[in-house]
């Protein structure tokens, strides 16, 4: 394809993209304020720690966090594999 | 108002790595599309309060503390992602003295022919 | 790669005090800003300025390679250590089995500490380990 073809076709994608996303989302109102009622209430004496995001990733959504860490092992591991042998 | 700002660059970071010829740019605007994602989600989420959720003595009304707790996974995934991509943009380079994907393409088909 | 004499002295003498800035963020996770993620990318900055200063080769004698490779590796099998216990004790797999103190101080929160701990240990070695095989020349 030429560098024209290509890049009017690009072009066409992006705003394709762009009146479909604009048109229905809606970026006003956040997510609905019961968990969050109940994570302020409740979350200090359930789980003992007063920061929040701390209490989630590592107490009521633990198995989320665990499988992070796998994430990073075979991201290493694959580094190291495509790199070739370092001693 | 902010967030059609961070769709904009959401749509910045699709045309970057459709439009752009030289390989690390378009890892450049890969990490773009991630981080603009990962904005878009801790903005939804700060929009029913307005102070940080750590309850000290003294605090009423705080920031949805959910989106941000699911988005410190995705930060790692996107340094790992952007990692084995820039290994494998090294070997490339190492094979075929070029960082331009257009002379890439031309050399491999004429080694093909 | 090795740069001038100011950035050298200015780096080697920068790093412990960058060491144990990550090592504070994550221990004090559940009381303040911070937690496991963000100490451990202190960490890992920590290493990987030196070896932009130095040279990598000073920076690989100074901290093995494999060793981060047993820390990495421990680090998980760790995690799901602490969790299998957590098993034994009665609840449920990755349950809280240790007591709950009065919220706001250190040992006060259960087992978050210790993962706290495991996870920046981890993230940390894992991307200073990273860092350090592509920046290597030839």
């Amino acid at each position: 394809m030429g560098r024209i073809a290509k890049g009017a076709a690009t072009a066409l994608l992006v705003a394709a993209l762009a009146v479909v996303l604009v048109s229905t989302l809606d970026l006003d109102s956040g997510p609905p304020a019961d968990l969050k009622n109940h994570l302020y209430y409740h979350g200090s004496e359930q789980t003992g720690s007063i920061n929040l995001v701390s209490a989630i990733y590592l107490s009521y959504r633990a198995f989320d966090t665990l499988g992070e860490t796998v994430i990073m092992l075979l991201s290493v591991v694959g580094a190291a594999t495509v790199l070739g042998d370092r001693e | 108002m902010e967030g059609h700002l961070i769709l904009v660059l959401f749509l910045l970071g699709i045309a970057g790595v459709l439009k752009k010829d030289n390989l690390v740019k378009k890892i450049i605007a890969l990490n773009i599309l991630n981080t603009s994602l990962i904005m878009l989600f801790v903005y939804l989420g700060s929009l029913s309060g307005d102070q940080v959720p750590i309850l000290l003595s003294g605090v009423t009304s705080i920031v949805d503390p959910i989106p941000q707790a699911l988005m410190l996974t995705d930060i790692v995934i996107g340094i790992c992602v952007t990692a084995l991509a820039l290994v494998l943009v090294q070997k490339m380079y190492k094979s075929y003295k070029t960082l331009s994907l257009r002379r890439i393409e031309e050399v491999s088909k004429s080694e093909h022919d | 790669m090795r740069e001038s004499e100011i950035v050298d002295m200015v780096s080697r003498k920068l790093t412990p005090y960058i060491l144990l800035l990550g090592l504070y963020l994550i221990s004090f996770g559940h009381l303040s800003p911070g937690g496991g993620f963000q100490g451990g990318a202190v960490l890992a900055t920590g290493v990987i300025q030196l070896a932009l200063a130095r040279g990598v080769k000073e920076t690989r004698d100074l901290f093995p390679l494999r060793r981060f490779n047993l820390v990495e590796t421990a680090g998980f099998f760790l995690f799901l250590l602490i969790g299998t216990i957590g098993m034994f004790a009665g609840l449920s797999f990755l349950g809280n089995f240790l007591p709950i103190g009065t919220p706001g101080r250190i040992p006060s929160a259960g087992f978050i500490f210790f993962l706290n701990l495991v996870i920046g240990l981890k993230v940390g070695a894992g991307v200073s380990l990273i860092c350090l095989y592509i920046m290597e020349e030839g």
